[in-house]
C-alpha cells in the first residue's frame, strides 16, 4: 500500500505545489528575495574564507626554515645536524647551502649592484652557510626550530623563518572562519524564519483541506510533502539567482583587481572556477535545506488533528 | 465492529466527564442511531472513534483493534477503514464533484485507472452522475451531502460514521440522504448516524443508542427516540 501511494504522489504533489506558489506569489517572491539576500552575504564571506584559506596554504607551502651555521663549524658538526634533521618526521626536505653558494645567490639577486660585492671572495665571505628546511606541516615550524636550536653552539648560529607572517595569516584565517560560521548561523535563522512564515500562510490557506485529508486517512508525510517541496523550491530559486549575481560580480571584481592582492608575500588566489564550483554546490544544498526546514516548522502545528 | 469498554473521557479535571463509563457493542453490518442533547457526549464519541482524542479510561475497539494502542503513524490507516460524513459537508470548493471524490482515492495512492473506474460508480450510487463536473457551490445542500457520502464510501470502508448528516437539510432531502445510507448499510457497511432528527429515528426503526450527560441511558433495538424533548 505504502509503495503505491508514493508512486502516484509526485504528480499530485507537484501540481498542488506549483498552484500554491502561484497563489501566494507575493509572499513567495519575498521568501525568494530573502534567500537571495542571505545567500549573497553568505557568498561574500564564503569566497573570502576560501581565498584566505588558499592564500594561507600557498604561503605556508612556500615557507622555509633557515638554520644558519656558525662560521667555524666543523664537518662532524655539520654531519650530526644533517643526520638529526633527516631523521625527523616533521621535515620534508633538507638542502645544504654553503657560504659560497649563499654569496653567489646574493650576488645574483643584487643584479645591477653586483659589483658592490666584487671585493668578497671565498677567503673573506661574510655569508654564513645554512640548511634550508621545508617542513611537512607548517604548524610544526616551532618544533623544528626547537630541534635545530638544540645544536646552538654546536655548529648552529641561529634559526629563522617568517614567523610573523605565518602567525598573522593563521590567525586571520581563523578569524574569517569564525566570522563565516557566525554569519551563516544568523542568516540561516533569518531565512528559515521568513520561509517559515511564507509556508505558514499557504498552510493556513489550506488548513481546511489539511483537515479533510487527515479525516480521509492521508498520512502526515503525504500532507507534508507539497509544503516541503514548496519551501525547497523557494530556497532553490533563491540559491540560483544569488549564485548568478555573485558569479557575475566576482568575475567583474577579479577583472578590476587583475590578481594583485596587495600582500607582502607571493601568493595566488583560489581559482575562480573552483570557488564558483564550491559555491553553487553549497548554495543548492543550503537553499534547499533552509526551505525544507522552514516548511517543516510551519506545518507541524496544523498536522495535529 | 465497534466496541467501547468502560470508556470515560474527561477534558477538564474541574468539569464533569464528557463520557462516563460507556460500554457498547455495534456489530458488523449494523445500522445504529446515536442520539442525545447537545453536550451529551456525541462528538466525544465520534472523536474517540477517529482517534482524534484518546479515552481517559477504558478502551475503544474497531474491528478488534484497540484504537487507544495505535501509534500516531497508524492513525491514518485506522481512518481509511472508516468513512466520515459531516454536517457541514467539508468539500473542497476549488475542486469539482468528481475531483472531490477522486481526491480521497488519490490520497491513499490509488492509480488513475482505479480512480476513473470507481468514482463514477460511487457518484451513481448517490445519484449524482449528472453533476460530476459541477463545483460544490453550484449544488444544493442535499447534493453536496451526497458528494460527501460518495467520498466517504469511495475507499470501501467497513464503517460509515455520519455526524448530523441531515442537520442542514430540509425533511424531504433528509429522507433521501438517509435512504442512501440505508442502501450503503444493505451492502454490508456498518453505519453509525449521530442525529437530532427525532422524526427520522422514529420512522427508521433501527437500533438507537441514547446518551445523556455522558452516560449511555438507553440501548433500544426496536428504534424509538430515547429521550423526551
Amino acid at each position: 500500500m505504502k509503495f503505491s501511494s508514493i508512486k502516484t504522489m509526485p504528480k499530485n504533489v507537484v501540481r498542488d505545489t506549483l498552484k500554491s506558489i502561484e497563489r501566494n506569489n507575493l509572499m513567495s517572491a519575498a521568501s525568494v528575495l530573502s534567500v537571495i539576500a542571505a545567500l549573497i552575504i553568505l557568498g561574500i564571506f564564503l569566497i573570502l574564507t576560501i581565498n584566505v584559506q588558499e592564500v594561507t596554504k600557498d604561503v605556508e607551502s612556500k615557507l622555509e626554515l633557515k638554520i644558519f651555521l656558525q662560521s667555524d663549524f666543523t664537518d662532524t658538526q655539520k654531519a650530526t645536524i644533517e643526520q638529526a634533521l633527516e631523521k625527523s618526521d616533521l621535515i620534508e626536505e633538507v638542502t645544504f647551502e654553503s657560504a659560497e653558494e649563499a654569496l653567489e645567490k646574493f650576488t645574483v639577486s643584487l643584479e645591477d649592484y653586483a659589483p658592490l660585492l666584487s671585493g668578497y671572495n671565498s677567503e673573506n665571505n661574510p655569508m654564513p652557510a645554512s640548511f634550508v628546511v621545508r617542513v611537512t606541516d607548517p604548524d610544526d615550524m616551532d618544533e623544528v626550530q626547537t630541534l635545530a636550536m638544540s645544536f646552538e653552539g654546536q655548529g648552529v648560529e641561529y634559526v629563522r623563518y617568517g614567523q610573523e607572517y605565518v602567525e598573522a595569516l593563521v590567525s586571520f584565517n581563523k578569524f574569517t572562519n569564525t566570522l563565516s560560521i557566525v554569519v551563516l548561523v544568523v542568516l540561516s535563522m533569518i531565512s528559515i524564519f521568513i520561509i517559515y512564515n511564507t509556508i505558514k500562510l499557504t498552510v493556513f490557506a489550506r488548513r481546511r483541506e489539511i483537515g479533510i485529508m487527515k479525516y480521509v486517512g492521508a498520512t502526515n508525510a503525504y500532507i507534508r510533502a507539497p509544503f516541503i517541496l514548496e519551501g525547497t523550491l523557494l530556497g532553490l530559486m533563491g540559491a540560483i539567482v544569488a549564485f548568478l549575481i555573485i558569479r557575475i560580480t566576482y568575475y567583474y571584481i577579479l577583472g578590476l583587481v587583475g590578481g594583485n592582492l596587495f600582500l607582502p608575500v607571493d601568493a595566488s588566489l583560489a581559482s575562480p572556477d573552483a570557488v564558483m564550483g564550491q559555491l553553487i554546490f553549497f548554495y543548492l544544498i543550503y537553499g534547499g535545506f533552509i526551505g525544507a526546514v522552514g516548511s517543516v516548522f510551519a506545518i507541524r502545528k496544523f498536522l495535529d488533528v | 465492529m465497534i466496541e467501547f469498554k468502560n470508556v470515560t473521557k474527561g477534558y477538564d479535571k474541574n468539569k464533569s466527564d464528557a463520557l462516563k463509563n460507556v460500554s457498547l457493542f455495534i456489530d458488523k453490518g449494523e445500522f445504529v442511531f446515536l442520539v442525545g442533547r447537545s453536550g451529551a457526549g456525541k462528538s466525544t464519541f465520534i472523536k474517540l472513534l477517529l482517534r482524534e482524542i484518546e479515552a481517559t479510561e477504558g478502551s475503544v475497539y474497531i474491528n478488534n483493534f484497540n484504537v487507544s494502542k495505535l501509534s500516531k503513524k497508524e492513525i491514518p490507516f485506522l481512518r481509511r477503514k472508516m468513512g466520515i460524513v459531516f454536517q457541514d459537508f467539508r468539500l473542497l470548493e476549488n475542486k469539482s464533484v468528481y475531483e472531490n471524490v477522486a481526491y480521497a482515492m488519490e490520497i491513499i495512492g490509488k492509480s488513475e485507472k482505479q480512480i476513473q473506474k470507481r468514482v463514477p460508480l460511487a457518484l451513481d450510487m448517490v445519484g449524482l452522475s449528472h453533476r460530476m463536473n459541477h463545483y460544490p457551490h453550484e449544488l444544493s445542500g442535499g447534493e453536496q451531502q451526497r458528494v460527501v457520502i460518495a467520498r466517504a464510501i469511495i475507499n470501501n470502508p467497513s464503517i460509515l460514521i455520519c455526524d448530523e448528516p441531515t442537520g442542514n437539510l430540509d425533511p424531504e432531502t433528509s429522507y433521501e440522504i438517509i435512504s442512501i445510507l440505508e442502501e450503503i448499510n444493505r451492502r454490508g457497511t456498518t453505519v453509525v448516524v449521530v442525529t437530532h432528527d427525532r422524526e427520522i429515528v422514529d420512522t427508521m426503526k433501527k437500533r438507537v443508542l441514547t446518551l445523556e450527560d455522558g452516560v449511555l441511558k438507553v440501548d433500544d433495538a426496536t428504534g424509538r427516540y430515547g429521550y423526551e424533548v
